[in-house]
């Protein structure tokens, strides 16, 4: 059986927009997330919002920051 | 002086071993050897061809080759392999395997490697075997010191004679220098010379181990570029990059410079002031390298070129100063190189296939350390190489790293471009442990959303019982209620603009029941609203620091109120109508006082929401 290449699991062509797509995303939830956190008054808060908002917006940012490191050179 | 002391040194050992009286070992003869060295660079190549007949009665499966030891010293590499052609065609098979011994019987100062015969050599048969061999460090510059301007002339020597533990038929010597120029040389009978080569032969009915000492005192400009130690890193990231860095420690192996640097004459006449510099090295990297760059301690060094096509990428650097004998350099030269070239699946297991040694060219490397550094995560780890190397395991800690990346060190002495071959790394990786960085860093990120959250929910204030801190609690519950009442009368005006869409069904289709019907769920739906509004009004007259924003909130609720009522006339009216089946001008006309008086209403309350938001 001859020995198939192994390649990235994501075309590295699609590194910087995939960078900047997500990035782009995880910002906007983050701001959605201070929005909330600004203008709810205290007993209004739910934390399930809270913790939702933040959970997206980590799991955006951090795919974001990781195609961003990729796509500069720095293969982690 | 020193040439003859050398050869002084030569012909006692020739008459030591004459002394000994050579034992007869299997009964092979070597019926034609031809001999040719190349001394055309700094690394001695040897080929031999051995035609090697069994004119014993056994079958034998084994062929010792012999070296003199000072000779075997700076042998760096060494392969036999059977040559099948007929005649000019060269047809070579695989190398055989080859084992140093130490024989009984046999004369000293002598190396021995035995070569294993795949099929064994019959009775009355013979074979063609195939040698070469490399010596780093077997030209020995003479004189050793030399300055600027004076040419770099060099000794080799070794024996014209085959040295061989089997007796020789016929036998001839080449030499090949590099240029024509020629110091010297031991002529014995049968010699010739031919512009830039040697011809020592053909000699005939040697006995074994004859030996006749020959030196050769030439010139040579060839660089002497001597690595003395290299370390080369290869470093796998699965996100599609293998990145090369090898660090160089570089010294001219050549006659050794004396006097004073004239740049100017290095300038102005090269070829005569510092023929023997080392001005450039090439490097020829895989082909699709990306990312080159060469630079030092100090910083980036700017004089390098770098061509690439579909087979191969060029490299050429110049160190920051031309080298002569003694000096030294060092650098570091780094590249990534695409994935997908270098790293396979097979059978379960991921392997990396990989050149070992420098991709420069004609480099002399006295110690190689290279260095594979796999992603964390990956186990099983096994290297196979195509000759034997020292290997061990280290760790290495790099980016978004927990534990570190296991590396492999594999280290070899005496290299030279012929071991620049292809080795494997073998290593079992799940594909879910790339997943580690990605979650690491959202991790990260989710940490600093929840720090935020609990900063916001924390109450860190000293005194729970000062005014301002009161003050601040009642606030808060104030403005509470205002975001409940604001969303309250928001829905309250959804309600209302459902009334509206159902009025322009009603225009549109004629169905009257379903108008009534929308109606009924709006008053439904605006009673319960008005229910919640109340004790949130309550609490809001009832607390102190309300009392600013009541008047407002009430004007608002009042306003809220009067657009209920106004917009609730409106559609019965229209209702009304249609049941009477009157024109839509007429309607129109019934309705057009009340319409102004909603839209004007409308615009106050959204004025008030507005100014409430803001507080």
């Amino acid at each position: 059986m001859a020995p198939k290449p192994i390649a990235s699991p994501v075309p590295d062509a699609w590194y910087p927009t995939l960078a900047v797509f997500m990035l782009a995303v995880g910002l906007v939830v983050t701001a959605s997330f201070f929005i909330y956190e600004a203008t709810s008054s205290r007993r209004n808060r739910s934390l399930a919002k809270e913790l939702t908002t933040g959970a997206v917006a980590s799991v955006f940012l951090g795919f974001g920051s990781l195609f961003l490191l990729l796509s500069a050179g720095v293969y982690v | 002086m020193e040439t003859e002391m050398g050869f002084s040194r030569f012909a006692l050992f020739l008459f030591t071993i004459a002394l000994l009286s050579s034992p007869v070992l299997s009964d092979l003869v070597l019926s034609k050897v031809d001999r040719r060295i190349y001394l055309t660079s700094q690394i001695v190549r040897y080929t031999a061809t051995l035609r090697v007949e069994n004119e014993g009665s056994e079958l034998v499966s084994e062929v010792l080759l012999a070296f003199p030891e000072l000779q075997a010293k700076n042998l760096a590499y060494l392969t036999v392999s059977v040559n099948e052609g007929k005649g000019k065609q060269k047809v070579s098979t695989d190398d055989l395997p080859i084992e140093v011994v130490s024989p009984k019987n046999m004369p000293p100062a002598v190396s021995f490697y035995s070569v294993t015969l795949p099929k064994g050599l019959a009775p009355g048969d013979s074979l063609t075997l195939d040698v070469m061999a490399v010596f780093t460090h077997a030209l020995q510059p003479f004189p050793e010191k030399i300055t600027q301007a004076d040419i770099q002339l060099v000794v080799f020597q070794d024996s014209a004679y085959y040295l061989s533990p089997y007796a020789v038929k016929v036998q001839s010597l080449s030499v090949k220098l590099p240029e024509a120029r020629i110091e010297s040389y031991t002529k014995l009978e049968n010699t010739k010379v031919h512009g830039s080569e040697i011809k020592y032969g053909p000699h005939e009915d040697l006995p074994a181990f004859s030996y006749s000492p020959i030196g050769i005192h030439f010139e040579s400009n060839q660089p002497f570029s001597n690595a003395q130690e290299v370390e080369r890193e290869i470093e796998i990231s699965h996100w599609g990059n293998v990145q090369i860095t090898e660090h160089y420690k570089l010294i001219h192996g050549g006659a050794q410079s004396k006097g004073e640097f004239s740049r100017l004459d290095f300038q102005a006449r090269p070829n005569v002031r510092g023929a023997s510099a080392i001005r450039y090295l090439v490097a020829t990297l895989p082909p699709r390298a990306h990312s080159v760059y060469y630079r030092d301690e100090i910083g980036n060094i700017s004089t390098s070129h770098l061509w690439s096509d579909s087979k191969k990428t060029e490299l050429l650097i110049e160190p920051r100063y031309p080298m002569f004998g003694g000096w030294r350099t060092a650098f570091t030269i780094g590249y990534g190189l695409p994935l997908q070239d270098f790293l396979f699946q097979s059978e379960g297991k991921r392997f990396l296939n990989i050149t070992l040694s420098s991709p420069m060219v004609e480099l002399v490397i006295d110690k190689l350390i290279v260095k594979v550094v796999l992603p964390e995560g990956s186990k099983d780890i096994s290297v196979s190489t195509p000759f034997p190397v020292k290997q061990w395991q280290e760790t290495k800690i790099s980016h978004l790293d927990i534990d570190g990346r296991p590396v492999v060190v594999l280290e070899k002495t005496n290299v030279v471009p012929e071991h620049n071959k292809y080795f494997q790394v073998y290593y079992k990786f799940n594909k879910l442990s790339m997943l580690r960085e990605p979650l690491m860093l959202i991790s990260g990120f989710f940490f600093l959303f929840v720090a935020c959250i609990v900063y916001t929910r924390a109450d860190i204030s000293i005194s729970k019982s000062s005014a301002s801190y009161l003050a601040k609690q009642q606030w808060e519950e104030v403005q509470a209620a205002i975001q409940q009442v604001e969303s309250i009368i928001n829905r309250c005006l959804a309600t209302h603009d459902k009334l509206e869409a159902s009025l322009r069904d009603l225009s549109r289709t004629g169905d009257v029941q379903a108008c009534k019907a929308a109606r009924k769920t709006a008053d439904g739906l605006l009673k319960d609203l008005s229910k919640e509004l109340k004790p949130l009004l309550a609490f809001l007259q009832s607390s102190p620091s309300a009392s600013q924003i009541l008047p407002k909130v009430e004007d608002l609720v009042a306003k809220e109120k009067e657009l209920q009522e106004r917009v609730m006339t409106k559609h019965s009216t229209v209702v009304d109508a249609y049941e009477r089946k009157s024109a839509g001008k007429d309607i129109e006309n019934r309705v057009a006082l009340q319409q102004q008086k909603i839209t004007a209403l409308k615009q106050e309350v959204d004025d008030l929401m507005e100014y409430i938001d803001e507080i």
